[in-house]
């Protein structure tokens, strides 16, 4: 005991536990929820055995179950479609926007921050608004598009299939650019200006100073950008609740709204874990792919 | 100690005579969970028990309505679930068909107070499994037709005779459809979650569908209509993602016709709609067919596992009997048919009133089934893709049926 103890105050009983502590708060806050939803995947639950941990093992049954509904593949596409839609659609506006600020005309530190309103506001309230803008009787965004002239009839945003996951997509995107926009300005300050100017010196146009210094300079920036878009976009489920409920008839569901469906209103909990696992490599493999990219990466 | 006594004690309040009454035991805690708010009956009529002093001290909490199911459920199987709670009607059977809840039917059968017979068959069916009562009605409401007359004037058509049957619901809504003047005929709700099916199921069942036979000709010939009435633009196609109480916003500010909803709208109509409205019953598909209505709004239940069975049931012959209240102080509807709602003062509101209360007698319970939230969905999904042209009706249905099929195993 006294060896312990005197191992904490001479440093190297310290070190582990330092260790030790953050790992172990990972594990119960994390790895164990995580563990969980793993198990209730391979089991049968419903409301009455939610509380108790011994439950009828099913196997891959609920895994079956799922790919043989035949909602679950346009659901899984319209995911894809959705990540793939919102990171872009946020990081292009984002650096566009932060390259625009970065040029410093007066004003423009104040007018950067009125862009954080959206990111500040609830996903909820986001959603409400947006639900009003799209709106196809009197949407403003119908107002818009009329009066210049791009459309001639009304886009029913919501309720037409071939839109209602873009009206979902478009205001996640209003929603998610001043982050992105905040986060690329940060990065961009932090390259040196001495860099610029030898490459001015050197000849090179604004063109090829954006491709070999800001872009590779900044690549930590964009992966971690990139990453964390993700995780937001995965975890976006006020927005379709506020704007299309999932509908018409799952055009604009999604696998994070699905499993919420799934869980709190079917009560089908292991199906509402299963869809959770799968998400979950989903999220590994990305993670994956963040790490190795930013592994070698460039430091100024 | 019989409730009527209560209910004298408690309108001559006799404070000297009740302590009395309070002294003689010792108190009993009853805990009730609903989403009633301050201004609803549950905390009100707790309040006004817990005054009596019968011994029995009545703790409340309010919960969300998103929560009321998960909640219990969370509750009741860590055992700590309250004695009574309001669950919304469809879901009622989940918690009598597993056990959860109490079988009150002895206690009802002795009862001077809750009387089976006083309910109206489609409340008093949501409570009811197995031909056992797990519940008393709590309150109700339905949905009808509500007609803008002046409209109707405008366009020639008679403002007493709202339309009767499907098709001249159809054909009125296509008189009254005007792009120019932003009006659409007909505004109802097709949403993809329990308000889409509330809508939808009467009609199945008007024509001789219901949940268990969804695919029937009557429910294919019903969502057909439906079809008619969106791929005309006969109504908003933003019906597939609008609330109810969205759906008919638009009749209040006069850019629909006409609009299926329920009596929850009529404080907001009275106070916004600035034209002559009427209510009619739901039309049928064709004359003299049988009449049917959505049933909505929730029921009282005692857990199980309740250490207090009479007395808790003792709360509930308490509310039972101030249900001559439920419309008076908080605008909504009983669930008795013994109980005739008072004149407001309101005529338009007095009027739609008695149209509403007559539609209640054809109301259809959705269920009772356990399953029901993976009942409905197949049902939402069936009316979006018919609605939106990705399937005919016939094949929407049969596909509901069959994830239907297998639910009910």
């Amino acid at each position: 005991m006294k060896r312990i103890l005197s191992s904490v105050t001479d440093g190297k009983g310290f070190d582990i536990g330092l260790v030790v502590l953050p790992l172990g708060f990972l594990f119960v806050m994390s790895g164990l929820p995580l563990v969980y939803n793993v198990v209730m995947s391979f089991q049968e639950v419903d409301m009455f055995s939610l509380g108790s941990f011994a439950r009828p093992f099913v196997g891959f049954r609920n895994y079956i179950d799922l790919f043989s509904q035949p909602e679950t593949r346009p659901i899984l596409f319209n995911t894809a479609l959705f990540v793939v839609a919102s990171i872009g659609g946020q990081f292009a506006i984002g650096f566009g926007l932060a390259l625009f600020f970065w040029t410093n005309f007066p004003g423009a530190s104040w007018l950067r921050g009125l862009f954080l309103v959206s990111w500040v506001m609830p996903g909820l309230v986001v959603g409400a608004i947006w639900n009003w803008i799209l709106s196809g009787d009197f949407g403003v965004l119908n107002f818009l598009l009329r009066e210049t002239g791009v459309i001639d009839g009304n886009i029913f945003w919501r309720s037409d299939p071939n839109y209602s996951l873009w009206a979902v997509i478009i205001a996640n995107i209003w929603l998610g650019t001043s982050f992105n926009m905040i986060l690329l300005s940060v990065g961009l300050s932090g390259i040196s200006k001495d860099l610029y100017e030898a490459a001015e010196l050197d000849g090179a146009n604004a063109l090829q100073r954006f491709w070999t210094i800001t872009l590779p300079m900044m690549r930590s920036t964009i992966g971690a950008i990139i990453a964390l878009g993700l995780i937001f976009t995965l975890q976006q489920f006020d927005l379709f609740a506020a704007i299309t409920s999932g509908g018409p008839n799952n055009t604009s569901n999604v696998t994070q709204y699905w499993a919420w469906d799934l869980s709190f209103r079917q009560y089908d909990f292991a199906k509402g874990a299963t869809i959770s696992v799968i998400m979950i490599v989903f999220v590994m493999f990305a993670s994956v792919v963040y790490v190795r990219s930013t592994r070698h990466e460039v430091r100024g | 100690m019989d409730i009527r006594r209560f209910a004298i004690l408690g309108t001559v309040a006799l404070g000297t005579s009740l302590a009395a009454f309070a002294a003689s035991a010792e108190d009993v805690t009853i805990s009730v969970w609903s989403l009633d708010r301050d201004i609803q009956p549950a905390p009100n009529l707790i309040n006004d028990f817990n005054k009596l002093n019968t011994g029995i001290k009545v703790e409340y909490r309010q919960i969300q309505f998103d929560d009321v199911v998960s909640e219990a459920m969370r509750a009741y199987s860590t055992g700590q679930a309250p004695d009574i709670i309001a669950v919304d009607n469809p879901e009622h059977a989940l918690f009598s068909s597993r056990g959860a809840f109490l079988d009150l039917t002895d206690m009802i059968a002795k009862s001077s107070v809750v009387k089976a017979e006083n309910y109206f068959p489609g409340p008093l069916a949501s409570v009811t499994w197995d031909g056992k009562y797990y519940g008393i009605p709590k309150a109700t409401n339905t949905i009808a037709l509500y007609y803008n007359k002046d409209m109707f004037k405008a366009k020639g058509l008679d403002p007493n005779k709202p339309p009767q049957t499907w098709d001249e619901l159809v054909e009125t809504a296509r008189k009254l459809t005007d792009p120019a003047a932003n009006v659409y005929g007909l505004t109802f709700s097709a949403k993809a979650n329990e308000e889409g099916t509330f809508q939808f199921l009467p009609w199945a069942q008007m024509a001789g569908g219901s949940y268990d036979a969804i695919n029937s000709d009557g429910a294919v010939k019903a969502l057909d209509v439906w079809k008619r009435i969106i791929d005309e633009k006969l109504a908003s196609p933003d019906t597939l993602t609008r609330s109810q109480w969205d759906s008919t916003g638009t009749f209040n500010s006069g850019n629909a016709a006409m609009a299926i909803s329920g009596p929850w709208e009529l404080d907001r109509m009275i106070e916004e709609a600035k034209f002559d409205w009427g209510v009619a019953l739901l039309p049928v598909p064709e004359p003299g067919a049988e009449r049917s209505s959505a049933m909505g709004d929730f029921n009282w239940a005692v857990f199980a596992n309740t250490e207090h069975p009479a007395e808790a049931f003792k709360v509930l012959e308490y509310f039972v009997s101030q249900d001559n209240r439920m419309f008076k102080d908080f605008g909504q509807l009983p669930a008795r048919s013994d109980i005739s709602i008072p004149e407001t003062g309101e005529p338009l509101k007095d009027a739609a009133l008695k149209v509403f209360v007559e539609q209640l007698k054809y109301a259809k319970p959705r269920g009772p089934h356990p399953a029901w939230p993976k009942i409905s969905k197949a049902i939402q999904d069936a009316i979006q893709a018919a609605l939106t042209g990705q399937m005919s009706s016939k094949e929407a249905l049969d596909q509901a049926a069959e994830k239907i099929k297998a639910v009910l195993g």
